[in-house]
């Protein structure tokens, strides 16, 4: 009898999983949430939830989003003898229901009045009956590899770990593109790590019709005679020719072959702003349109808020890579090979992104390493010697690790960014102020690089079963407020429209979708309420068995 | 066909004034010694400034070199960057000549030159996103104020004990995290416990204007541009109320 | 079609407002373009009285009766009341006869009654949307010839603004792209032109109307629109200037197909056409500020023979109708131009209206006689090609704009004019080239039927 076993990534903006044959080794299926179940767009969000409702709640909330992915998996799970986590340091702390407010507070003297202790973070194999709710047969193992620091996690150490930059004896610099963009740079033996929280434009959020990777998004444009051909992700996530239009008024010249676009991803946003800005609609910080934005389809656009946002994101990546090079003392052009991983570091044209400034301008070879995460979690249930090798590595990573934070070249250049990409500073002064400041220069791009992709997609293989997307991750909760009266102020306050409301006999029930709403930062549905009875808390703060299957 | 050699009464080319007002660094003093000074400031040069100013106190009071020098370069950068001429870090650079300037006059008269009213600014406790208090750090110190930089992750208790020593005109605080934005509230509290009616300018990425007018004393700033310009209100007298109706909503 | 080769006039002092080399006469025996200028009304229908051909009919009745009347009233000897077609009035051909035959029994009562001479202007829309349709053979197209036809049956006038090109226009105008303009305006606008101009030609003749003019409104007008006055910064003045400047290679089209003028009022390419073809010409400038701004009020009359409004809106003032208001105005301004005529004081008069507008901005400089003057020579000295003569017109006013240093230029307008005149520098120098390089990099535009060109 086949034993078999889950690898998961945890990610911020969405979960990720495979059914694996240990005796065989193939991947059998593969499952996706397009969100994170729990509410809000980044950690902080989810922090910030666990710390006003509850840890365990959040906790409770993850591990059954855990458990309706594996169902999602179809298979026998009676079968699982392991399951492997990756993912950041508080996703997996959130998974594994301890302490996160060293996570929630990165300024000391905050802790420290708090008097939290910060928890080990170190590789474990525990039984899946430590962590409750999960459901897997007992005596499944549940790996949990180890964390560098708050910021760096088990998920850069899959990074470094997948792309295999250490066995090679060059200059290379490892970027994950995500919301957290994680980075290390390898010279001469040392690495260098850092992390700079771009923000989750990277990854299609915070961007007015953004969206993650899935079907239907825009992933990449190409110039096609003054016009732009989309590419547009189809129903197996590969990208495909879509629509050709004229950028300034989003008419379509042709409607294409491939699937109707629905919204544009992170690898969309950075295409958008660096075409925009080679044919002249972008004259930094300016749309140059009649609207002021530039149109994909009809009901498809960018604003220059977007732009704003997408630049805070492009710049605090490449002022981390400028960071780190300080640190090393080497300039941005001895870099000779870029990994690029993550969803957003492979479905983004690394020649579009170097132009942008994401990838260093004068690397000789650029690797699209696909989701590292997910296939460091694969690599661990197939072989328990490589959560050591994650150990080891955490340990020399501690040597050079470096805090952005309290950085003040990062500081520095970060507010050079700024003033590129929102008051339309020229290049030519930023590079002026990097020499001023003895900083490393930063020079435009060379020859083309030659592009290695090492995966197709995000995920290579997803298994004979195919993958499968579930879009409602979070559960849908109903409740009905004493008091309530139907009037609707909620519904039509909530940004993410996340509340439906439905009149019964003598009451209202109301209903929330957890992973669409933004999060107790938000809370406009109970400062709106007349009848000051709409309670955030009551659609979290409910025992398992009310949640037991909110989705079926 | 005869042309009019004067055309100042047939039409004006606006767009032209404009353009020519602009590029132009205007002079500061006649005073060629504190021009130079001033000129340091304009430029961000915090090598030559030690030189410049040491220079000029030679024969002019500390007061004449920072007021008439110092401050005036640094008045002359923010009208630059206010026309879009200068950016960003050319005001930090200059913001900081002009304080390094302002050093070197206090060491000789030996005791602090009498600038407008103290502003205290922080980021709020847990958070380090610091950047854009930097900013408004150096508009403030643009615009003459003595700005008690308290830096960044400051708790509570201390935010509110600088006030108390201080007395400032304005409080400021940043955050950019929804997790640390709390810290305003609770500090807004506490100084009203103890009488002080300080207008608290709140900005940051994480902060609304919905979340900072919710509670008393509270005004939201949207841009750090506007610092300056708030930091004049509550030095002319108005209170965080009328800071708020002028500013917010 | 031969392409202009000659001047009609020897310099630009020979070119003078009231006096064209080839006056034009109309059915009632008013002369345009000999002696004196003639101020040109154009009402326009209120929104709503489209509806139906009745309430259109009482509206231009209205409108051009209060328009006649206010000449009398006030002592105005002449008038040309012009009415521009709301779509409507084209897509049924039939209204836009009724109209105009309303319209000249109207004049003819006037003149019955009081002796005032007046003439009156049918301008066809063009319905014809350059993006959704065939120029050449469509609907539309069928409905746009249809209406000349009704309407030269009664109108004295008839004229039309052509839209061929704008698909591609509108595309390189917020792209700042000189190559674009240059196909737009010339290859494009001058193709359909000539192919549609043969055919308006022959219907007046028909008819004994006369055949007008055209205007590149469609495009020069609407660089200039968007280049504004000096608070806009979108779209640099000097690229509005090189778009006039190539306009008058296509607005010329219309005379080289047997146009005889009067031209377009909202044509400000004109002078240049009158210096070529010394055909009168109609045009605007501060009276027509109702209609839109522009930095040319007064240098716009320097060699006009209509004055006109360019549109007004049907509706009251303290002063009256809107229609009788611009009248009164219009005539008084023609009234101190012919003064200045009869006293002998016209070229002082001709210089204080240049004077004033000069060097106001790019358009007002172009336009002056003598800068216009010579555009129409360049235009006239390359005329192996619609393309040719109009990129040899946009290089004369570039460099006569960096040639006047009492011209001033923003620093924007400036490096963006020098980078124009690079770019046209580089593009081939025979059409077919041209053509071909801009068939690959316009191809795909949206709407753009090279078929609708002939091409
Ligand atoms: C740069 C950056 C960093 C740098 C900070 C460097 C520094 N010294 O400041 C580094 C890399 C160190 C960093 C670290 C982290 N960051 Co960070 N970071 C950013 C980033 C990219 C830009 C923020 C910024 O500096 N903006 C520019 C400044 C100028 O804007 P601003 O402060 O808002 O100021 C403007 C106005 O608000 C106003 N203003 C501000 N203050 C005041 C005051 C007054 C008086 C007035 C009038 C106006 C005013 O004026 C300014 C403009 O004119 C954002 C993402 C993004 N795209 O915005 C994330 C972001 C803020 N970071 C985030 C996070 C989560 C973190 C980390 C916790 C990540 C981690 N996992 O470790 C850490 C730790 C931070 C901590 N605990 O304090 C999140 C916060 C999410 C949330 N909901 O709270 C963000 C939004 C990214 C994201 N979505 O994930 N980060
Ligand atoms: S309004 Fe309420 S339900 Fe909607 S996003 Fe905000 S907190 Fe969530
Ligand atoms: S705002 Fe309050 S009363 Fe109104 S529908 Fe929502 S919960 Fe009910």
């Amino acid at each position: 009898m086949s034993r078999l076993a889950i690898a998961m990534d945890i990610g911020t903006s969405g979960l990720r999983a495979q059914a694996l044959d240990l005796s065989s080794r193939d991947i059998i299926s593969t499952v996706i949430t397009t969100r994170h179940p729990l509410p809000g767009a980044n950690v902080i969000d989810h922090i910030h939830f666990a710390l006003e409702i509850g840890l365990e709640t959040a906790n409770r909330i993850i591990i059954q989003a855990v458990n309706r992915i594996i169902l999602e998996l179809h298979i026998n799970t009676e079968k699982v003898v392991r399951l492997a986590v990756c993912g950041n340091p508080i996703q997996l702390s959130l998974f594994q229901g301890i302490e996160i407010r060293d996570l929630a507070f990165a300024g000391k003297r905050k802790l420290e009045s708090l008097g939290v202790v910060s928890p080990e973070r170190e590789a474990v194999i525990t039984a899946t009956r430590n962590i409750p709710g999960l459901n897997l047969p007992a005596g499944c193992d549940v790996i949990i590899p180890p964390s560098v620091c708050h910021e760096i996690g088990a998920d850069s150490l899959a990074m470094i770990i997948q792309t295999g930059m250490l066995e090679k004896d060059e200059t290379s610099l490892a970027t994950d593109y995500g919301t957290n963009a994680e980075m290390a740079l390898l010279h001469q033996g040392r690495v260098f790590t850092g992390s700079t929280a771009a923000g989750p434009a990277l990854e299609g959020q915070q961007i007015s019709c953004g969206m993650l990777a899935v079907p239907g998004a825009v992933s990449d444009l190409n110039s096609d005679i003054s016009c732009q051909r989309l590419i547009v992700l189809d129903s197996e996530m590969i990208p495909a020719e879509g629509p050709l239009v004229d950028m300034s008024d989003g008419s379509v010249i042709d409607a294409g072959s491939g699937v109707r676009p629905i919204g544009i991803t992170g690898t969309g946003t950075l295409a958008i702003v660096l075409q925009a800005m080679e044919s002249g609609l972008i004259l930094l910080p300016c749309i140059r349109t009649m609207d002021s934005r530039l149109h994909l389809t009809g009901d498809i656009f960018f604003t220059e808020d977007d732009l704003m946002n997408a630049g805070k994101a492009i710049g605090s990546v490449r002022a981390g890579h400028i960071t780190l090079c300080r640190e090393a003392g080497i300039g941005l052009d001895d870099i000779r090979t870029a990994y690029m991983s993550g969803a957003s570091g492979t479905y983004v044209d690394p020649v579009k992104a170097q132009k942008l400034g994401m990838v260093p301008p004068r690397v000789k070879t650029v690797f699209q390493v696909g989701n590292t995460s997910l296939s460091m979690a694969r690599d661990l249930v197939f072989d328990l010697s490589k959560l050591d090798l994650m150990s080891s590595l955490a340990d020399k990573l501690r040597e050079h690790h470096c805090l952005f934070a309290a950085s003040d070249t990062f500081k520095k250049v970060f507010i050079l960014e700024l003033s590129y990409w929102t008051e339309g500073m020229p290049i030519s002064m930023y590079r002026k102020f990097l020499k001023k400041y003895g900083f490393p220069d930063l020079p435009p791009p060379g020859a083309t690089p030659e592009i290695v992709h090492t995966v197709k997609r995000d995920i290579d293989d997803l298994g004979r079963m195919g993958l499968t997307i579930i879009p409602d991750i979070g559960g849908k909760v109903r409740a009905t407020m004493e008091g309530c009266t139907a009037c609707m102020n909620c519904v039509e306050e909530c940004p993410e429209n996340a509340i439906t409301i439905i009149q019964e006999a003598d009451s209202a029930a109301v209903t929330l979708d957890q992973s669409l709403c933004s999060g107790v930062a938000c809370r406009r549905c109970e400062r709106v309420c007349p009848h000051k009875c709409f309670d955030l808390s009551r659609f979290f703060c409910i025992t398992s068995e009310e949640l037991a299957t909110p989705w079926e | 066909m005869k042309h009019s050699p004067n055309s100042s009464r047939i039409f004006t080319r606006y767009d032209i004034n404009i353009e020519v007002a602009r590029p132009k660094i205007r002079d500061i003093s006649e005073d060629k010694l504190l021009q130079k000074v001033a000129d340091c400031v304009v430029k961000g040069d915090e090598e030559a400034i030690e030189s410049a100013v040491k220079e000029a106190l030679k024969t002019r009071s500390p007061l004449k070199v920072t007021n008439e020098g110092l401050i005036a370069g640094m008045k002359e950068v923010s009208r630059l960057w206010d026309e879009g001429i200068y950016f960003l870090p050319q005001v930090i650079l200059s913001s900081d000549t002009m304080i390094a300037g302002i050093d070197l006059c206090e060491d000789k008269m030996g005791k602090a030159v009498k600038k407008k009213p103290k502003v205290v600014t922080h980021t709020a406790e847990g958070d380090i996103h610091d950047i854009g208090q930097v900013i408004v750090n150096a508009l403030l110190n643009a615009a003459g104020f003595d700005v008690i930089n308290l830096g960044a992750d400051v708790p509570v208790d201390e935010v509110v004990e600088a006030c108390k020593l201080h007395n400032p005109v304005m409080l400021t605080g940043t955050a950019l995290m929804t997790t640390t934005m709390t810290a305003f509230p609770k500090i807004a509290e506490k100084l009203k416990e103890l009488g002080l009616n300080i207008p608290f300018v709140c900005g940051g990425g994480a902060v609304s204007e919905e979340y900072v007018t919710s509670f008393d004393l509270g005004i939201w700033g949207k841009e750090a541009s506007q610092a300056p310009g708030m930091a004049e209100d509550a030095l002319n007298g108005l209170s965080w109320w009328e800071m708020r109706t002028k500013w917010n909503g | 079609m031969k392409l202009s080769s000659s001047m009609a006039y020897g310099s630009s002092a020979e070119m003078m407002f009231g006096f064209a080399r080839k006056p034009v006469e109309t059915k009632q025996g008013l002369t345009i373009g000999g002696g004196y200028v003639i101020p040109e009304i154009v009402p326009h229908p209120r929104p709503g009285s489209e509806k139906t051909i009745k309430t259109l009919l009482r509206e231009f009745e209205r409108a051009n009766f209060d328009a006649l009347e206010r000449c009398v009233m006030v002592g105005h000897p002449h008038l040309v009341v012009e009415n521009e077609h709301v779509y409507q009035m084209t897509a049924n051909p039939g209204w836009g006869g009724e109209i105009a035959a309303q319209s000249v029994r109207q004049t003819l009562e006037f003149k019955d009654k009081y002796g005032l001479k007046s003439a009156y202007r049918s301008t066809i829309a063009d319905i014809r949307k350059p993006d959704m349709v065939n120029l050449r053979d469509s609907e539309p197209t069928s409905k746009v010839l249809e209406s000349f036809n009704e309407c030269a049956k009664y109108s004295d006038i008839i004229s039309i603004e052509s839209l061929g090109g704008k698909e591609i226009s509108d595309y390189s105008l917020i792209r700042n792209d000189i190559t674009g303009l240059l196909f737009a305006q010339a290859v494009l606008g001058g193709r359909d032109m000539e192919w549609l101009w043969s055919q308006i030609v022959k219907i007046a003749k028909k008819h004994d109307c006369i055949a007008g003019g055209d205007t590149d409104c469609a495009q020069a007008n609407t660089a200039m629109f968007m280049a504004g006055g000096f608070l806009s910064k979108d779209i640099p003045h000097t690229l509005a200037a090189l778009s006039r400047a190539i306009s008058a290679g296509r607005t010329l089209v219309a005379y080289e197909c047997g146009a005889t003028g009067p031209g377009k009022d909202c044509a400000y390419e004109n002078p240049v056409i009158k210096a070529i073809t010394g055909v009168p010409i109609s045009a605007e400038g501060k009276t027509s500020a109702c209609a839109h701004p522009d930095l040319c009020g007064n240098v716009m009359g320097a060699v006009c023979d209509l004055w006109s409004n360019e549109a007004v809106e049907y509706n009251n003032m303290f002063g009256g109708s809107t229609s009788a208001v611009f009248a009164e105005m219009l005539g008084y301004d023609t009234a101190a131009m012919n003064s200045a005529i009869s006293l002998g004081y016209q070229k002082e008069y001709q210089a204080c209206l240049v004077n004033s507008d000069r060097y106001r901005g790019p358009h007002g400089f172009m336009l002056c006689p003598d800068n216009a003057w010579l555009i129409g020579k360049a235009v006239v000295d390359n005329n192996e090609s619609m393309y040719t003569r109009a990129r040899a017109a946009a290089d004369k006013c570039g460099k006569l704009m960096l040639g006047d240093p009492l011209l001033r230029m923003t620093a924007f307008e400036k490096e963006s004019l020098l980078s124009y005149m690079k770019e046209m520098q580089s593009l081939p120098d025979k059409e077919e080239d041209f053509i071909d390089l801009c068939l690959s990099k316009y191809g795909k535009v949206k709407g753009f039927k090279p078929a609708s060109y002939g091409l």
